[in-house]
């Protein structure tokens, strides 16, 4: 497929490498950009079959990455049409954080979560200055460059918002990291919407897998009400209005600490404030970006001290990946699957290694002792709790249901996978 | 659209009304002039607008394919980007930019339709070949701001907001787009100039709140000459000056 004589230039300028990946909407190779000697990624937009010409989704990243330019967001280098394809230039990202989160041989400080999560709320920050909703916030959409700069990329279902009348789809976003009220149907949302996409990712990082992994998107719901609590009319009073709202039986919310036994107080502060059921007195990005928990001890890691993962990438991880995108239920777990686990040292003294450890089976009694051991009472976990919240069994990715699809049609992009 | 104009590529791409008046040389030497120019991007933006009609997109998706047209000709001839085919095209383009995707058999369809003219006869592929070239020729640079917006909640503010009102202006503020304004201005000055002109016409005291605004009251009257005037030549206008114009443009090969 790829195109891998040397001497080929591209648009007489970029020197094409090896191909990183294919997705629905293209194949995606490394370059040599002769002008400035960078290494890039080069996504070549194949035309659709229907004859629609430039790939809607394609046009959409194009539309907003030329107006967003910030350090915490992917360049759109350039763009130029090819035999008749277009293919856009990015810069080349070394991995992102999925792979960061997976990977058993990282070990995150409590002050590497600080800086990757401040990485990505400023990058969140920016585009809502610029009233850009990213609306596809997850930790494969994080990309991280060689000097630790995490960006936010894949802005294909990103979108201009404002107009507080404009009706949007609620099909948006990967469905582990949907708000509530998308869940409920909600046509109007704001920028909220990322703020919990945020959270779940500051929450994955914290526990080293997904947080709240629900199969459909009830059971979302319910994942959600059992870490958290179904919301009441007071918390949270258009609940009831949504369009998709329907009653859950009452659970009450667990204490936060028993879910993040590790957490310093701040970080729970701050994540009780990015989960926040209501939209409205959810916190903003930027109101998150001056919340103490970044101004306290320990602060942030410097970018290019943070931990990546030193695998080579493989070209059998690159199909396994692919397929994985396309497939129901292929694996979750990008590092290979048995690694020598390590038990670490002082574990206590660190937040977000609490389910590092071990098989995945026994994630359940640990979360039990966990829970146990730190709330004192040792009944405190009410029974009606769904323990799968804390991964009991093996994770499965979400089903792909036909919005999924239509994401998933664009998927692949810039992930290199490392 | 609420995004920040001030940071958008749309602000940094303002052009000087010089800048806009270029008749490239092609052009030049088919003996096309500064007024054919104008001429023939008017009689596009009324193509524009016809068959948005017809496949029925929002009044923004007409004003973006207008300014994306506008500016292709800031950078290209029109010898060798033909208007017939570099206008439906734009409407196609624009149309998916602002999120509301009409299909191109359907655009062909009624190209069909209402131009019986060979000239205008364009296929699938060719909007398709020409959608590449034109995202080229634009740089990529797809995000268009407007005055409808700001016209809204600007009528609002000065208390204005009744329906006489908002048709006039809504329909001035159509009318700027049959003008290179877009390019030259930010929208909410063309959206005042438009509050200024239906105040006059109408005889609405504005003075108080004009000057509460904070603006540059001397551009937003220029601006107000300059649609005055374009109403005064639009009379004088004759199809036989549109077609004289249009024939200086090659055949399609």
């Amino acid at each position: 497929m790829a195109d891998l004589d040397p001497s080929k230039k591209v648009a007489d300028r970029y020197l094409k490498r090896e191909v990183l990946g294919e997705g629905t909407y293209g194949v995606v190779y490394k370059a040599i950009d002769t002008q400035t000697g960078q290494t890039v990624a080069i996504k070549k937009i194949r035309l659709g079959k229907q004859k629609e010409g430039v790939n809607f989704t394609a046009l959409r990243e194009i539309k907003l990455l030329k107006e967003l330019k910030d350090s915490n967001i992917i360049e759109l280098i350039d763009a130029f049409p090819h035999k008749g394809n277009l293919h856009l230039v990015f810069e080349f990202m070394e991995t992102d954080l999925e792979a960061v989160i997976r990977d058993r041989n990282i070990f995150l400080s409590p002050a590497d979560i600080k800086s990757y999560l401040q990485m990505t709320l400023k990058g969140l920050a920016y585009c809502h200055k610029k009233w850009v909703l990213h609306r596809d916030m997850k930790p494969n959409n994080l990309l991280i460059g060689s000097n630790g700069q995490l960006k936010l990329a894949d802005f294909g279902l990103a979108r201009i918002f404002g107009s507080p009348d404009r009706r949007f789809t609620h099909q948006v976003f990967a469905r582990w990291y949907r708000a509530p009220e998308l869940l409920f149907g909600t046509k109007q949302y704001g920028s909220a919407v990322d703020v919990w996409a945020a959270a779940c990712i500051f929450a994955e990082l914290l526990l080293r897998r997904p947080f709240l992994q629900g199969s459909s998107d009830i059971d979302q719901l319910g994942k959600i009400f059992a870490a958290f609590g179904t919301p009441t009319p007071s918390q949270w009073p258009d609940m009831l209005y949504l369009p998709d709202y329907v009653e859950f039986q009452y659970v009450p919310a667990p204490p936060l600490r028993s879910l993040f036994p590790m957490a310093s107080d701040d970080t729970l502060d701050l994540l009780s404030k990015m989960f926040a059921y209501d939209p409205k007195s959810r916190i903003t990005i930027q109101q998150a970006l001056e919340h103490r928990y970044f101004t306290s001890a320990p602060l942030p890691t410097d970018p290019s001290k943070l931990p990546r993962p030193t695998s080579k990438r493989e070209p059998t991880n690159t199909n396994s990946r692919v397929l994985d995108l396309n497939s129901n239920d292929g694996p979750t777990v990008l590092s290979p699957p048995r690694k020598s686990r390590r038990v670490m040292p002082d574990r206590e003294a660190f937040e977000g290694n609490a389910y590092r450890a071990d098989r995945l089976d026994d994630h359940v009694n640990e979360v039990r002792e966990l829970a146990a051991g730190n709330t004192s009472k040792n009944e405190a976990v009410p029974m009606s709790l769904d323990f799968s919240v804390f991964g009991g069994k093996p994770p499965n990715r979400p089903t792909i249901n036909s919005a999924d699809r239509s994401h998933l049609k664009r998927k692949l992009d810039l992930e290199f996978q490392q | 659209m609420a995004a920040n104009f001030w940071t958008s590529s749309h602000y940094k791409q303002l052009l000087d009304q010089e800048e806009v008046d270029v008749v490239q040389s092609l052009d030049k030497d088919r003996g096309i002039t500064l007024e054919d120019f104008k001429l023939i991007k008017m009689h596009m933006a009324n193509y524009i607008l016809k068959l948005a009609q017809n496949v029925k997109v929002r009044q923004r998706v007409v004003a973006t394919a207008i300014t994306y047209m506008r500016r292709v000709y800031t950078r290209k001839s029109m010898t060798e980007y033909d208007p017939r085919l570099v206008t439906p095209t734009c409407l196609y383009l624009a149309s998916k930019a602002e999120e509301s995707t009409v299909q191109a058999r359907l655009l062909v369809f009624y190209i069909k339709k209402i131009q019986s003219d060979e000239k205008y006869k364009y296929e699938i592929k060719h909007i398709l070949e020409m959608e590449m070239k034109i995202l080229e020729a634009l740089d990529y640079y797809l995000v268009v701001f407007h005055p409808y917006r700001a016209l809204s909640q600007l009528l609002q503010d000065a208390g204005l907001n009744d329906i006489n009102m908002t048709q006039l202006t809504w329909g001035l503020v159509n009318d700027t787009y049959k003008m290179d304004l877009i390019l030259i201005h930010p929208p909410y000055l063309i959206a005042l100039a438009c509050i200024y002109i239906a105040s006059v016409l109408r005889e609405k005291d504005t003075t108080a709140w004009f000057e509460e605004l904070h603006v540059d009251m001397n551009v937003v009257k220029n601006i107000s000459i300059e649609i005055l005037d374009f109403y005064e030549n639009h009379r004088t206008i004759t199809e036989e000056r549109i077609i004289s114009a249009l024939g200086k443009l090659p055949l399609k090969s």
